[in-house]
């Protein structure tokens, strides 16, 4: 080591963390000196959030060690709070019900003999929101804020309790651009008085604006680690991914849009304020936008999931117009809906595969009430190998499958319905490269075959490459629209985040 | 650059205050319930000493229960640590001593809930279920199916004598655990957090909070004071019936939730409670002094718990989005095709 560098304030050597057989964090090493801010980037699923919940304690490492300035890290997530590494969720950690001088003081509140002392508590949660700039009144309650202020609330927690170590995971993702800029600033200013920060991002543009190192992790591992004067945002994204990244437009299908399938008007929910959408058979239409923005909410209430308060929604039935009120008569018309949340919401997780895919099914498989187990069978498993289920064992429960196997089950539950109108919410989160891509070819195909389909996805590369035209979608409107040919990276950020990014 | 939210003037102030508040549908039921009940029966507040008496016997047990629900939990136990607590004094010849066990088996009750909440990861629902079969059995066991009468009955009949003008012991000791429980749940730490652990348990661990030893502590409050009740019931009877409590569990359930205390946790205060068992009682109360049935009071309280349940904001809006759905469904069906 050379003589000028200054000592680690955190090291941690060839940490190791598996789930059942899977390695989510493999043999990884890395080290932060106080007033760095290190960049942890790698695409979904690369374990940048395990390994930061092993650095805070939250889970315990099966191999290798952590240290804080030269000393083992020992009992926990406590133990790591106090030896100064504060963690900022990805999820938000707020107890709503709580105020804000609260939850900024959660798990350190000061006390005499127990009782809470209001004075000093509101004290010290002002001085944290004044130190990372931001003012809330603090009696109000966390339930009553904007997401973004829920954020900077959750990064006052951890500053409050003054860290050695600060890590923020994806603290950006639900932030417009001048919001971001606050925060990147802020975080700027707490290294200079020499915290050491570690930065988690998808945002390779923010990363290069603050950070001084770059680690990149790809399925579990560590690719690449240097300082970031020595790379450019292409060499990280291409470690990243693994290969050269480049949108492959030439291999979009060429987009044949026939009739009018779907229609909906002026559709209120709650969180959506009055929408306008037309899907056509054979059309791919994209949802972008920030979370939060009222998407899901949007095609809940279109499918008849959740209750609008107004608009009406028209499905075109072999030329004839249906007025869609409610989801089962939505199902029975011929609407497919695979919904964000696969696990609690799209399975039935202790089911095999065979039921499952059954389940939307049974009138077709049943004769007199009764379901027939040979034709079920034989229509699960040609719906398995339609999908490309790995391996295509229909007896064996859903949950025992990988999160990607698990989603394509979702959709060969929807398949064999043969949908006219499919909605799919966040098709591929949290699966991996492989499955992502089948799945991409299985939504490609369906419009092929004439389905109208609806995509929703946080995923800015994805949604640019599956959908024909992009609606995004901000505060429960539809604040542009954009065709496959205008629809890029920035255009749809600005319009999901208000801002006018192009040409600032 | 500052981000953030302004202070609001007064009326947002107010606003603010009653969105954050949970006793709102507490506090309109209860005025009801005076209005009707002032009109219709008005001995049950000339005869206050008797009200006083049951909203203590249906709040006191309510106490209990709002700290573990607050924290997400259920404690069904209750009713059967009342009758055991109460069983176990009786048998002891000891007055004294009597009380003291009987409050340690309350607490001990809350402990063994909590480990198999806790540890053995059992759902609260079931964990208490069997143990209010179990102790119910144990009550009839230690009574030999019979009640037992206090050795020292003189001293049961100057419990229930009133202390100043209406208050009796009971009212005393409930005003008391109503204090202490508001104090430990606004202003001390460990109480404050049971807020954090019912309304996001996982923030509350990874915040430091430690969740397990809050989750006991709930338990072991919810379990002694129920005992406490059991020992009040008999002090005033002079003798202990192994089958107390029976009654007294769904209203003090009902208090809790029509106090605006949520069941998944996190939202609800002891004010809430209290507001819950003022209205209950009081209807209960006067109900009998018209001289109807227990068993149409308890039509009465059902009814009251649905509707404190439906009146709940959310619950409302949701309503009546899928009933106007449903209208609409049926003008659909109407018009030719």
């Amino acid at each position: 080591m050379k003589p000028d560098m200054p000592l680690p304030v955190l090291e941690a050597s060839s940490i190791v963390k598996r789930f059942g057989g899977a390695v989510a964090v493999d043999d990884v090493s890395i080290a932060v000196s106080a007033g760095e801010i290190h960049a942890v980037v790698g695409e979904n699923g690369a374990g940048k959030s395990t390994l930061m919940r092993v650095l805070a304690g939250i889970l315990t490492a099966d191999q290798g060690t952590v240290k804080v300035g030269g000393e083992l890290l020992e009992g926990g997530a406590k133990g790591s709070l106090e030896a100064g590494i504060a963690l900022v969720h990805q999820e938000l950690s707020l107890i709503p019900e709580m105020t804000v001088a609260e939850n900024i003081m959660l798990g350190s509140t000061p006390t005499s003999y127990g009782f809470i002392r209001t004075r000093q508590l509101k004290a010290a949660a002002a001085e944290a929101l004044d130190e990372i700039g931001v003012s809330v009144d603090l009696n109000e309650s966390v339930a009553r804020l904007s997401v973004a202020l829920r954020q900077f609330v959750e990064i006052a927690r951890a500053v409050a309790r003054k860290p050695r170590v600060l890590i923020l995971d994806e603290p950006t993702a639900t932030l417009t651009p001048a919001e971001t800029d606050h925060l990147l600033a802020m975080l700027q200013r707490l290294a200079n008085r020499g915290m050491a920060i570690i930065y988690i991002s998808h945002r390779i543009p923010e990363v290069f604006t603050i950070c001084t190192t770059i680690t990149v992790l790809r399925d579990g591992k560590v690719v690449d680690s240097t300082p970031l004067v020595e790379t450019t945002p292409s060499a990280v994204i291409d470690k990243m991914v693994g290969r050269e990244l480049s949108l492959d437009l030439s291999s979009r299908r060429v987009a044949t849009p026939g009739a009018l399938v779907l229609s909906a008007r002026g559709i209120r929910a709650h969180n959506v304020n009055g929408v306008d959408l037309d899907v056509r058979s054979g059309e791919i239409i994209g949802l972008g936008g920030l979370v939060g923005a009222g998407r899901t909410e949007l095609v809940r209430a279109i499918v008849g999931a959740d209750p609008r308060y107004g608009g009406t929604v028209t499905l075109w039935v072999d030329g004839h117009p249906r007025n869609i009120t409610s989801y089962q008569p939505a199902v029975r018309a011929g609407i497919g809906y695979v919904p964000e949340e696969r696990r609690t919401d799209g399975l039935a997780l202790t089911m095999s595969v065979s039921d499952n895919i059954a389940l939307p099914n049974r009138r077709e498989l049943s004769s007199a009430g009764v379901i027939l187990a040979g034709k079920t069978a034989r229509f699960a498993s040609n719906l398995a190998d339609a999908v490309g289920l790995r391996p295509p064992v229909i007896t064996r429960d859903v949950g025992e499958y990988s999160g990607g196997n698990q989603q394509k089950v979702v959709i060969a539950k929807w398949l064999g319905r043969k949908p006219r109108f499919i909605v799919l919410d966040e098709p591929t989160r949290g699966v991996d490269v492989g499955a992502k891509a089948e799945i991409h070819r299985i939504v490609r195909e369906l419009a092929d075959n004439g389905a109208a389909v609806l995509v929703v996805s946080s995923d800015l590369p994805e949604l640019l490459e599956l959908s024909d035209v992009i609606h995004v979608v901000r505060d429960g409107r539809i604040t542009g629209t954009l065709s496959a040919a205008d629809a890029n990276e920035k255009s749809v950020m600005s319009l999901a985040s208000g801002e006018n990014l192009v040409g600032a | 650059m500052k981000l953030g939210t302004e202070q609001s003037g007064l009326l947002g102030r107010v606003r603010n205050l009653a969105a954050r508040r949970t006793e709102g549908r507490g506090l309109i039921l209860l005025a009801l319930v005076i209005i009707v009940v002032a009109i219709l029966e008005p001995t049950a507040f000339t005869a206050y000493s008797v009200t006083l008496g049951r909203v203590a016997l249906i709040g006191l047990v309510a106490l209990g229960l709002t700290a573990v629900i607050l924290m997400g939990e259920l404690d069904l136990s209750v009713a059967s640590t009342l009758a055991v607590s109460g069983v176990i004094m009786a048998s002891i010849p000891d007055l004294g001593l009597g009380i003291v066990v009987a409050l340690a088996a309350g607490i001990l009750i809350g402990i063994v809930n909590a480990v198999f909440v806790v540890y053995v990861g059992i759902n609260s629902f079931i964990a208490t279920l069997g143990m209010l079969f179990a102790l119910r059995g144990l009550a009839f066991v230690i009574s030999d199916e019979k009640p037992v009468r206090l050795s020292n009955i003189d001293a049961g009949i100057a419990f229930g004598a009133p202390l100043i003008g209406p208050v009796t012991p009971r009212v005393l000791i409930f005003i008391v655990a109503f204090i202490a429980l508001q104090v430990f749940l606004t202003r001390v730490r460990a109480g404050r957090e049971f807020y954090a652990v019912g309304g996001n348990r996982q923030a509350a661990f990874d915040a430091g909070i430690p969740v397990r030893r809050r989750i006991f502590t709930g338990f072991m409050i919810s379990g002694f004071v129920a005992a406490l009740a059991g020992v009040i019931n008999t002090l005033e009877r002079t003798a202990a019936d192994p089958t107390a409590g029976s009654s007294v569990l769904l209203a003090s359930f009902a208090a809790a939730i029509i106090g605006g205390v949520v069941l998944t946790g996190g939202r609800g205060s002891v004010v809430g409670t209290l507001i819950g068992a003022l209205s209950l009682g009081i209807l209960q109360v006067a109900l009998t002094l018209s001289g109807v049935q227990t068993d149409i009071q308890d039509i009465f309280i059902g009814s009251i718990l649905l509707i404190a349940v439906i009146t709940d904001p959310t619950q409302l809006r949701a309503a009546a989005a899928s009933v106007r759905s449903f209208f609409q469904r049926r003008e659909k069906a109407q018009i030719p095709t």
